[in-house]
């Protein structure tokens, strides 16, 4: 019996020993495997095909399988600058553009790149509409025709100053390969992707996983790793434990501010920041639509009021532990036109005394009972403490006394400003530049629907779009700032950086970081 | 005449489940179409203007009368089509396909650790009633029941995951894992078993051990006392008692006797707790960003997707009525007294 026992456990430890050293070996244990750069988000994925999806997550996807007609950034660089087109330029008069192609260029395929694909592209984005799709940035377009296999013409139904700066976004000039798309249909986010970019998409698992290889016929330099995976996470705790144990290789999209201040004690992993673009504002009804929902932004004292007590600074360091900038104009810093209206008009800090007087000026009586709004996750859990703070200054000025209330996004944005007298957004530039920051918000036909209808402020922005060069363009955009903050509909207060996170062996970060806030896997190194 | 009557019971258990399913479907569609917002201001809100939104919205049906939308969607539904969610077009068929795997892996790995946490704790606070073990045991099987899923999962995460670093905390596999593993069946376990890859399978298990050991726990809470209930039932029975007059060791008395009649309750329970074990996957999978199909339940929940929401809700709702459907014939089979 004894014995019979003995023979069992060393049968048993060998086979225990076997299986150990089976399971040891690594699933995949190429060096290659080892040169792959793996990337964490919190960004969801819509639909990949170029025509079909407006959102963040998508457009990092299709910026690496797809290529525009021109480019902005890296770095400083954010005028519109050759991409598949080595040169774009207006016939006359800002409704018609004229592109020359670049030569020799060829999709993942093996298909070559002509003007065939360009004008495809931009009239299937048209044709589908997509409901989740970027066709509104291009409603501008009457039609795209061809001169020969390398020259495309763009022709406009407005006179459009800032076409080449649409043409560097993700709306409609994700130029796909014609023999492949459906010309009225989406083509499925699991179907194959042919684009001319620097990676082909191997594989992508919805929720799960996208994988990218290197593109053999990509006509740019090769990308500095053998391929990208990006991984998608619910939430932003576990994407930092991931990168903590070594999971993943990096991640920027997006952490909490208490997530990153942790991060930057790791030993493990670096924090970088570069330029941002995106912003945080208050809106407030104005006029009749204030009157209507019963808070009294209708009336500009007010507002200035608010804006006079606005505590940037505090929510830049106490909330965002300096993650963020103090902002004083819709306009980003950092972009060319921008000018600190705000500050000039109200000042850089907080100041009771100044608001007190301008509401005694115009015999308004105080404290004035008023609710905002915020939504608490869309725009990152810090949004109720970004609140509260702006809640403490205004009540403790003895000038307001402010409620807060909150609603999930997708009822929240679902009626803003006809149900929300005042109330938070953020916006994140369609193309970096001064213009996407000022005509969704302030000209007749805005997003809003907060009142807000200036005779003076239409003009300016039917003139900016009909300005015959830039320096006459940037000015009509700083008078559009400092007109926007005397009448203040909106109240601008933070703008953020780009941060990502990346383990020490991952190089290249810092190039990519800038106001577009694209991602170039194709510049990073492991 | 006990055929008749079993066949009865099934045909009229069956038909019970086309009313229980539509109930369902009704409230969930009423519900998602009550809650404020919709899908398309969802996406496009605080980017385009309401007139956009609103044309969109008309090109696909939501200001369509509701009963006009109810009936679409159940025709659809009748013909087997749960359709396309609106956010990325995905086929809900897809859905429970791919995502599905991932569930049924974790659930199935879960029940195995609740099985074997539920009996072990169960028979032994059983065997040794009103000892240490029993309270040990009885304590644990309350707060592990009591305790949120998640909470268990986030200390777990922290202690193996972090602290002590033996074990990754999030996903089903490693990234390159998944990257490279060919898919064949959705379920990762089995699909690196198809390849003969080992070292993905460990992989996979890997991955596998803390979310599925936390969810087993939390559930295993609830067969502990159950088993245990049952064990110091069994153990008073005259046939335990005769088996000791006759003078069978105790030891083959518990675990012979005793310990498998116990078992025959537990095993009805096991089916009924599928409701428990699918919604307590949800949270588990969004612990441990499991890409099953409950998180991606919450996920178009948070994004007013009607279709992804409703067509993942019918298929949980299936699952389960299926499930209690089985449980109640295998039942009504053992004992005829369970008839109609």
């Amino acid at each position: 019996m004894r014995k019979g026992r003995v023979r069992w456990l060393f049968a048993g430890s060998v086979a225990a020993i076997a299986v150990a050293v089976a399971l040891s070996a690594s699933a995949y244990g190429s060096s290659k495997a080892g040169k792959i750069l793996v990337d964490g988000t919190t960004e969801t994925v819509t639909n990949i095909d170029p025509a079909g999806n407006y959102d963040y997550g998508t457009a990092t996807v299709d910026y690496l399988i797809f290529n525009r007609l021109l480019a902005a950034g890296p770095g400083k660089n954010l005028t519109p600058h050759p991409e598949l087109a080595t040169k774009c330029s207006s016939v006359g008069n800002l409704k018609t553009w004229a592109c020359t192609l670049r030569k020799g260029v060829k999709f993942s395929n093996g298909d070559s790149f002509t003007s065939t694909d360009v004008k495809f592209s931009f009239d299937r984005t048209i044709a589908i509409n997509d409901p989740s799709g970027i066709s509104s940035l291009i409603t501008n377009l009457a039609s795209t025709t061809t001169s020969g296999p390398y020259k495309v013409v763009f022709h406009l139904k407005h006179p459009q100053s800032t076409w080449l700066q649409v043409l560097t976004t993700t709306a409609g000039s994700m130029i796909v390969d014609h023999k492949v798309y459906p010309a009225n249909k989406l083509q499925s986010s699991t179907s194959p992707q042919v684009g001319t970019g620097p990676y082909i998409l191997k594989s992508y698992n919805p929720g799960q996983q996208a994988v990218f290889t290197v593109n053999p016929h990509y006509w740019g330099p090769k990308p500095k790793n053998a391929g990208v995976i990006i991984n998608y996470y619910k939430d932003s705790s576990t994407m930092k434990l991931a990168l903590t144990k070594g999971e993943i290789d990096m991640a920027y999209d997006q952490f909490s501010p208490t997530d990153l201040t942790s991060l930057k004690k790791s030993s493990s992993v670096k924090v970088y920041i570069g330029a941002g673009a995106g912003i945080r504002y208050l809106v407030m009804d104005v006029g009749k639509q204030a009157t209507k929902l019963g808070v009294p932004t209708g009336k500009l004292a007010v507002r200035q009021a608010i804006a006079y007590l606005m505590p940037r600074q505090t929510i830049a360091s106490r909330v965002y532990h300096g993650q963020v900038s103090p902002l004083y104009s819709m306009v980003a810093k950092g972009l060319p036109g921008h000018i600190d209206a705000f500050k000039t008009l109200y000042g850089a800090k907080p100041s009771v005394a100044k608001a007190r007087a301008v509401l005694k000026k115009a015999h308004v009586k105080t404290p004035l009972k008023f609710t905002i709004w915020y939504t608490p996750t869309h725009y990152g859990a810090a949004s109720a403490d970004e609140y509260a703070e702006i809640q403490r200054a205004l009540n403790a000025s003895k000038l307001f006394n402010v409620t807060l209330k909150s609603a999930e996004w997708a009822g929240y944005v679902n009626t803003l400003g006809t149900t929300k007298g005042v109330f938070q957004l953020g916006w994140f530039p369609d193309y970096v530049d001064g213009e996407d920051y000022i005509n969704p918000f302030y000209p007749k036909g805005q997003f809003l629907s907060n009142g807000y209808n200036s005779a003076k402020m239409n003009k300016l922005a039917l003139k900016e779009e009909g300005a015959k060069s830039t320096k006459a363009r940037l000015k009509i955009i700083k008078q559009e700032q400092m007109l926007a903050a005397k009448n203040v509909p909106l109240i601008p207060y933070w703008q953020n950086h780009m941060v990502a996170v990346a383990r020490k062996n991952v190089g290249g970060v810092t190039s990519t970081l800038d106001p577009t806030y694209i991602m170039r896997f194709w510049l990073l190194s492991k | 005449m006990t055929g008749t009557s079993l066949k009865t019971y099934a045909l009229t258990r069956l038909a019970l489940v086309v009313p229980m399913v539509l109930i369902l479907l009704t409230f969930v569609f009423l519900l998602m179409r009550v809650a404020p917002g919709n899908p398309i201001a969802a996406a496009l809100g605080g980017h385009v203007p309401p007139s956009v939104i609103q044309r969109i919205s008309h090109r696909l049906g939501y200001d369509k009368p509701i009963y006009t939308q109810y009936g679409d969607y159940l025709w659809g539904v009748l013909h087997g089509n749960l359709g396309r969610t609106i956010t990325d077009r995905r086929a809900v068929s897809s859905i429970i396909v791919e995502n599905g795997g991932a569930t049924l892996e974790l659930t199935v790995a879960a029940s195995f650790v609740a099985m074997v946490v539920g009996l072990v704790v169960g028979l032994l606070a059983g065997r040794f009633r009103d000892t240490w073990i029993d309270v040990s045991g009885r304590l644990f099987g309350i707060v592990a029941y009591a305790m949120p899923v998640f909470f268990l999962g986030f200390l777990a995460q922290l202690l193996f995951g972090i602290w002590l670093g033996w074990l990754p905390t999030s996903n089903q596999a490693s990234p390159i894992t998944q990257a490279f593993l060919p898919v064949h069946s959705h379920i990762l376990f089995i699909d690196a078993i198809w390849a003969h890859n080992w070292g993905a399978l460990w992989d996979v298990v890997k991955h596998l051990i803390l979310p599925a050991t936390t969810l087993g726990i939390v559930i295993g809470g609830v067969f502990i006392r159950l088993v245990r209930i049952n064990v110091i039932r069994s153990l008073k029975d005259d046939y335990v008692e005769a088996a000791r007059a006759r003078g069978i060791r105790e030891r083959s008395v518990v675990y012979r006797y005793a310990f498998r009649n116990a078992l025959v309750p537990v095993v009805t329970v096991v089916g009924l707790q599928l409701a428990l074990l699918l919604g307590g996957a949800i949270l588990t999978e969004e612990t441990f960003n499991w890409p099953g199909i409950g998180s991606t339940l919450v996920s178009y929940l948070a994004e007013r997707d009607y279709a992804g929401v409703q067509g993942i809700v019918v298929v949980f709702a299936l699952v389960v009525v299926v499930a209690s459907l089985l449980i109640d014939f295998v039942n009504a089979f053992i004992d005829p007294r369970i008839r109609y």
